[in-house]
């Protein structure tokens, strides 16, 4: 349950350390986005010398949240902590790998790049 | 530890009657794969894509079979190659891709067991998809065993096949 003012770590080596989501895109009036959502942020902390820098805004995928996802079969997943892959307009990854586990619905919504850079897919 | 154990006492559990799948069912499955794969990467190199490969990636991820890589040097380039390969998947082996439509600087094209990358130098280079790819784990080192000398790949070789 992602909503506006809510940090979110950075799953990837792109230079940001942590994100606060400022809009949810591609719905004028939902309140909460969720695993796969694309959100706008702005990016609070990064790691120093890179290309991405404090206060810059970005787009970002969820690619973990601390809200269970339920699968049809009965398969409930929920992850320990909140956490976005920062992307490029074209959906592109900004970092070269993603970090930790992520769940395997990304590749039904087409962020299959994500996927294939992820060591671990659940 | 926990190896020992998983030898002596484990045992795969399915959750369903159709998860199970016998080895030569499994074998033929990626025969098949292999063949659309590599009719793939031939047409890519119809279109003068540069340095493809064929990555066996079954035994380091669950999601898909097969990766094919390659490098075009303009978008136009990219689009050609990227509708090509649409064009045969679908007029030959009846399948649709899922992933990029237009022509982006890393195109992706998704058929399910076999997934085609299609990379400018640069992002190829940036990326480096085989290098990550080398440094994965094995899921089943008893299963890359048995597809590696299926395909006649050394069993101390990363499981790659360069097929062009």
């Amino acid at each position: 349950m992602i909503q506006p003012q809510t940090l979110l770590n950075v799953a990837d080596n792109s230079g940001a350390r942590e994100l606060m989501c400022i809009r949810i895109i591609g719905t004028s009036n939902r309140r909460y986005a969720h695993i796969g959502d694309v959100i706008v942020a702005v990016i609070k902390e990064a790691v120093p010398n890179m290309p991405l820098q404090r206060s810059e805004v970005i787009r970002a995928v969820i690619v973990r949240t601390c809200k269970e996802l339920k699968r049809d079969n009965g398969m409930i997943i929920q992850y320990d902590d909140n956490a976005a892959v920062v992307i490029d307009q074209e959906g592109n990854p900004k970092g070269t790998r993603v970090f930790g586990a992520i769940a395997r619905e990304l590749r039904q919504l087409n962020f299959t790049k994500i996927v294939s850079l992820a060591p671990e897919v659940l | 530890m926990f190896d020992e154990l998983l030898d002596k006492y484990g045992k795969v559990v399915y959750s369903s009657k159709n998860d199970v799948k016998r080895p030569a069912a499994e074998v033929d499955d990626d025969a098949e794969s292999l063949s659309f794969a590599v009719a793939l990467a031939k047409v890519a190199s119809e279109v003068k894509a540069a340095d493809i490969r064929v990555l066996f990636v079954k035994p380091l991820v669950y999601w898909t079979r097969f990766f094919i890589i390659a490098t075009a040097f303009s978008r136009p380039q990219i689009d050609a190659i990227g509708s090509k390969i649409r064009d045969l998947a679908e007029e030959k082996f009846k399948r649709v891709s899922k992933g990029d439509t237009k022509p982006n600087s890393w195109t992706l094209l998704d058929f399910g067991d076999v997934v085609v990358h299609i990379f400018l130098p640069q992002q190829r280079a940036f990326y480096n998809l085989e290098e990550f790819m080398a440094m994965l784990r094995p899921l089943n080192c008893h299963s890359k065993i048995k597809i590696s000398r299926h395909f006649a790949v050394e069993r101390n070789m990363p499981p790659f096949l360069k097929v062009l």
